[in-house]
């Protein structure tokens, strides 16, 4: 990389005023000490094995609520697991945000344009006023979860962005089908693929741009969207306003934000992060095994969370207990939830039904605490009849972690 | 009669499936990346070569792994995500990630290298 080419030494020069720029701070202090003073109005362990664990928590960022701090640029924000106690659908200033690349901090909205191209019978450009006139508009309730949910669990642990649980959330999203938008265009024959591009770029020319594509029978989903509307609102812009792709079941990498660049595609998608990354193996592997097979990441598995109750909690001996939480069914409707520990299986009672992809309560009621309540967990079956597992099979990129969460609650 | 019918259609449209929708321009500020990096060997090499990119915070995050991954890490940003990284930096900027988690290790619970 010592070729010194224009690109290159862009990048340096970035590199280098960002570097005077750290710098400038004055001295060099321990992490955890500043990030408390200026960023995080307190810490949270977020319980990693074998840490680093504690992470600022911080109502700073623009729009947003008490939030787990990951990056700050760009930013990388989890929601602390007391939300998802508070109800099925994740308020917009404590949902999860994600950014692979640095994005625009300004939209100007007369100016935005949407460009349909690729296997299409006429490329058109699209302002947001041409996409909201595409056709009917659609609310769907939908989670957006990251693939690497829970990444900072995985044993042995792997790098990349090392979560909590807490890169979820479900919102009531509102926009047009992506077909409709689609026809703007007209899709031509031999389409295989529909890829989405936003306004989050490299900072380095040659690195991969962050685009994503769905196969065709998905992209013409009828609840597969171009939204504008996050819980009633217009999309934040952390969460990719003016536009963001919505595929409802599958997980969030596919959900591109500040949508600009729709294209069909009439092959495979040889794309960085489709092909290269994203990927999960196609059967267990361990961490020396090199060269398997892998496929990308796609529909989410059920998963479910006992959020009435952290781990370590005091019970009231002899006393009734209310244990509660939330269940996703993932790519199909939550079928049950059952309560399982060691010689435990009891079946959960499920709340009002939101819709196939968005997170449904539980509740279950123990007539009388009797002891300790070792390892308990919450169990989600949907309606294809996958169950969540009690062990799950490492994988390199800590995706897709469903395994039953389990925590331990005190008698006294 | 006509433009009785059309005027209703249009109502009809406007209340129904298709209501107004309203982009307005929108901009927020970013907050500051505060997080210093912990003293280590190797230490300028990494503000060097790495804090363009990364937050200070996303690297003392990262769990404790060996020093070959931290080399793999490093060749990724290279060959993968084109980082202008000096060659010669590379040894540097291992040293200091294989230093500053070997002191996480003395306190697994904390973030990062607290002194």
């Amino acid at each position: 990389m010592a070729d010194g080419n224009d690109a290159t030494g862009t990048a340096r020069s970035r590199l280098t005023r960002r570097a005077l720029l750290a710098g400038a701070g004055g001295g060099v202090l321990a992490a955890p000490v500043l990030a408390q003073r200026l960023i995080g109005d307190g810490m949270i362990n977020l319980g990693l094995p074998g840490g680093p664990s504690e992470r600022p928590l911080t109502p700073r960022f623009p729009g947003k609520g008490e939030m787990v701090v990951h990056r700050v640029r760009p930013p990388v924000l989890e929601t602390p697991m007391a939300v998802f106690d508070q109800g099925t659908i994740t308020p917009n200033d404590r949902f999860f945000v994600r950014w692979n690349w640095d994005m625009p901090t300004q939209i100007n909205a007369a100016a935005h344009r949407v460009a349909v191209g690729g296997a299409v019978r006429q490329p058109v450009s699209l302002t947001l006023d041409d996409i909201a006139n595409a056709g009917d508009h659609v609310d769907v309730v939908a989670i957006n979860q990251c693939a690497g949910n829970g990444r900072g669990f995985s044993q042995p642990r792997v790098t990349g962005g090392q979560w909590g649980n807490g890169a979820m959330g479900c919102a009531r999203w509102t926009g047009v089908r992506l077909k409709d938008v689609l026809a703007k265009a007209g899709v031509a024959d031999g389409a295989a693929r529909v890829r989405f591009a936003g306004l989050d770029v490299p900072m380095v020319d040659g690195a991969p741009q962050f685009i994503k594509s769905i196969p065709i029978d998905i992209a013409m989903r009828d609840d597969v969207l171009v939204a504008w509307g996050m819980n009633g609102e217009p999309l934040p812009l952390l969460h990719g306003y003016p536009l963001r792709i919505v595929v409802p079941g599958w997980f969030s990498t596919y959900w591109v934000k500040m949508l600009s660049t729709i294209e069909v595609l009439t092959g495979d998608d040889d794309s960085y992060y489709v092909a290269k990354t994203y990927r999960v193996p196609v059967a267990p592997v361990t961490p020396q095994d090199k060269g398997f097979e892998t496929v990308p990441i796609t529909a989410m598995p059920p998963r479910s969370f006992i959020t009435s109750h952290a781990d370590g909690a005091v019970i009231a001996l002899g006393q009734p207990l209310e244990l509660r939480g939330i269940a996703m069914g993932g790519d199909a409707a939550l079928a049950k939830v059952d309560l399982v520990g060691a010689g435990l299986e009891l079946p959960c009672e499920l709340g009002p039904d939101e819709g196939t992809y968005g997170f449904r309560r539980w509740s279950l009621r123990i007539p009388e605490v009797t002891g300790d309540l070792a390892q308990i967990g919450a169990r989600a079956t949907n309606a294809n009849g996958i169950t969540q597992p009690a062990e799950q099979a490492w994988n390199p990129s800590g995706y897709a972690r469903n395994v039953i969460e389990r925590i331990s609650l005190r008698a006294q | 009669m006509k433009h009785w019918a059309i005027i209703l259609a249009v109502l009809l449209a406007g209340c129904d499936s298709r209501p107004e929708v309203v982009f307005a321009d929108a901009a927020i500020i970013l907050p500051d990346d505060p997080a210093e990096l912990p003293p280590g060997p190797g230490l300028q090499a990494v503000v060097e070569n790495c804090t363009a990119c990364h937050s200070p915070s996303t690297m003392l995050q990262q769990p404790q792994v060996p020093r070959a991954k931290w080399e793999s890490i490093v060749g990724k940003m290279i060959e993968t995500y084109k980082a202008p990284v000096d060659e010669k930096a590379i040894p540097d900027i291992v040293d200091y990630f294989v230093a500053v988690q070997a002191a996480q290790v003395a306190n697994p619970g904390g973030s990062a290298a607290r002194q």
